[in-house]
């Protein structure tokens, strides 16, 4: 898009490398704390550690009680996606496939959601949470987390879903299929990818969300990651070597994933804010 | 027999929607004219909740979020904007090796907002955090601050840190733009004469508008909507002295607790989020209005 001369590469490089910097320096910070003892933290913050402890994990995980903490999180998470995937891609291949009155208006209706930040109603949820008898519980998170993650989810598979060429399921309605063996056995195999990115999207947010969890969940034992590091902060304020594990410790399953699929990420994101 | 699975496969999402997004925003509003606990007796007491938010005893720190709120918004879209364009627009230059800065750029936006919070609170301590001691180890020990501790300071280093976090999202939105743009125009400019510098403001900035205001659009809704990070870094109270107080903080107070019985309210916490929403309300309008053309250039 722009030619630039040599200085002018040499000073873009510059700035560029300057904000990667300013991004990877208080992470690696982060990293390389988690390994000191605190008293190094405190004294040579700069220098790498003296010797490497790999020990501060374990006693964060212990401590802190990350194994409950995880579970949680991995059961919230991994059911809350299943559950978006499910319930976005029936309704976004009906919306995507069929003509039918007031189309337009449902789907106009359901994306509102992407204006609309579920935060705010949050006292109606809690109440209506409480009703339904699922106060303090997991499931509350996950229904929350499914009917919150419509919108994008919908916004996202209606248009790759139009991607997908009609002849391949003509040749399987002439069969005898009906709509929803099209949807199960043509379509959703050939969306993979597709959903592969709606996960991924879900996967983060969920994962990282701290609000819902802290009005809805009470119990320690019910507890999800981010909640937890929070209780571990408050109890343990002058470890810091433990906070700093811990800190990476529920950084780490989102880093696995975002390294892992980060162009189908970055691809996915532009597709979202532009088309 | 079409209809019924066609309806049955709707159903799910519609009901789930309608039932833990759409039926609670009305229900909030709902709400907002009772005293209510959240348990025991409901009274009906008009539009009272709203006096005293508005010029009530609650007045004083409503008006201080709210103001609060601005000021994070107007700054942060600062910081997003103007160094996401700048990035983007070297990114654009298309340099061989500068692919990976995408994900470079991108990974903070990945963390857990409570997560960055800790940490910025762990390396802006006083005493011990990496900051200071980067500024005394290189001689500019005057610039050490107390920077979450002090009233001045503290709302712009939340600022500072929510940048840091979402920087990356607006130089890819960008970028991804400004690649999409017609090369024909950029050339044509280019064999006319034109300097690099006006190539960036003359055409390619114009047609970034759109993105542009869709990304306010989306900051705007974010931000009326802070919580976490101020949460994680100063606590409920919006500390130092309400200083860092915003609506989301507020609205948490009221509802579900840390003030006294007396003001404690499901009614009150209702009328907070209420009169959140009919700021966010005209934008996120706008926003579905962006929508739905989108919807209907891909129909």
């Amino acid at each position: 898009m722009f030619k630039l001369k040599l200085p002018q590469r040499i000073a873009a490089w510059f700035f560029l490398l300057a904000l990667a910097f300013a991004n990877l320096y208080p992470i690696g910070i982060m990293a390389l704390s988690s390994l000191k003892s605190t008293r190094e933290i405190f004294m040579k913050p700069f220098a790498l550690p003296a010797i490497w402890r790999f020990s501060n994990y374990a006693e964060a995980w212990q401590r802190a009680k990350f194994a409950v903490y995880f579970k949680n999180s991995i059961l919230v998470t991994t059911l809350s996606i299943a559950a978006i995937i499910l319930v976005a891609s029936m309704a976004a291949y009906v919306i995507a496939r069929f003509e039918f009155r007031g189309r337009r208006w449902l789907y106009l209706y359901l994306i509102a959601g992407l204006a609309l930040p579920t935060r705010l109603a949050i006292i109606p949820i809690f109440l209506l949470m409480r009703s339904l008898n699922l106060q303090d519980t997991l499931s509350s998170l996950v229904v929350v987390y499914t009917a919150g993650g419509v919108a994008f989810s919908l916004f996202l598979l209606v248009n790759f879903f139009k991607k997908i060429p009609r002849d391949l399921e003509d040749s399987a309605r002439i069969d005898g299929a009906g709509p929803f063996r099209i949807y199960w056995q043509i379509d959703l195999p050939l969306l993979k990818p597709a959903l592969a990115t709606v996960a991924m999207f879900n996967f983060i947010d969920v994962w990282n969300d701290f609000f819902f969890p802290l009005i809805m969940l009470s119990s320690n034992a019910k507890k999800t990651v981010p909640l937890g590091v929070q209780a571990f902060f408050g109890e343990y304020t002058v470890e810091w070597h433990l906070l700093f594990a811990a800190l990476n410790l529920a950084v780490l399953p989102v880093l696995a994933v975002f390294l892992a699929m980060s162009k189908q990420f970055i691809a996915g994101l532009t597709e979202g804010a532009l088309k | 027999m079409l209809k019924r699975t066609m309806f049955l496969m709707l159903l799910p999402a519609v009901a789930l929607y309608t039932l833990f997004v759409a039926y609670p925003f009305a229900s909030s509003l709902g709400l907002s004219f009772y005293d209510w606990a959240g348990i025991g007796p409901k009274t009906f007491i008009g539009l009272d909740n709203y006096r005293n938010v508005l010029s009530g005893f609650m007045s004083t720190e409503f008006y201080r979020a709210f103001n609060h709120n601005w000021v994070f918004f107007f700054w942060s879209l600062v910081l997003s904007v103007v160094p996401g364009l700048f990035f983007a627009f070297l990114l654009a230059a298309n340099m061989k090796g500068s692919g990976w800065l995408k994900v470079v750029f991108f990974f903070p936006n990945t963390l857990s907002i409570v997560v960055v919070g800790f940490l910025w609170s762990l390396l802006l301590n006083p005493q011990w955090g990496l900051v200071n001691q980067l500024f005394k180890a290189v001689g500019l020990g005057f610039l050490a601050h107390p920077w979450l501790g002090d009233m001045k300071l503290a709302l712009p280093t939340i600022i500072f840190v929510t940048a840091w976090r979402g920087l990356g999202f607006y130089v890819l939105v960008y970028l991804a733009a400004m690649l999409g743009i017609d090369r024909e125009e950029t050339e044509a400019a280019r064999i006319d004469g034109a300097t690099e510098t006006q190539i960036a403001f003359r055409i390619i900035l114009p047609h970034l508008m759109p993105i542009i205001a869709t990304t306010s659009i989306l900051k705007f809704i974010w931000t009326f909507n802070i919580f976490d990070i101020v949460y994680a870094m100063e606590g409920s109270q919006g500390g130092p002295a309400g200083t860092t107080d915003v609506l989301g903080t507020l609205f948490y107070r009221i509802a579900f607790g840390g003030l006294g019985s007396s003001q404690t309210g499901m009614g009150l916490g209702a009328t907070v989020v209420t009169l959140i929403f009919l700021v966010v309300f005209p934008v996120s309008i706008l926003y579905v209005f962006v929508l739905e053309k989108r919807v209907e250039r891909n129909a």
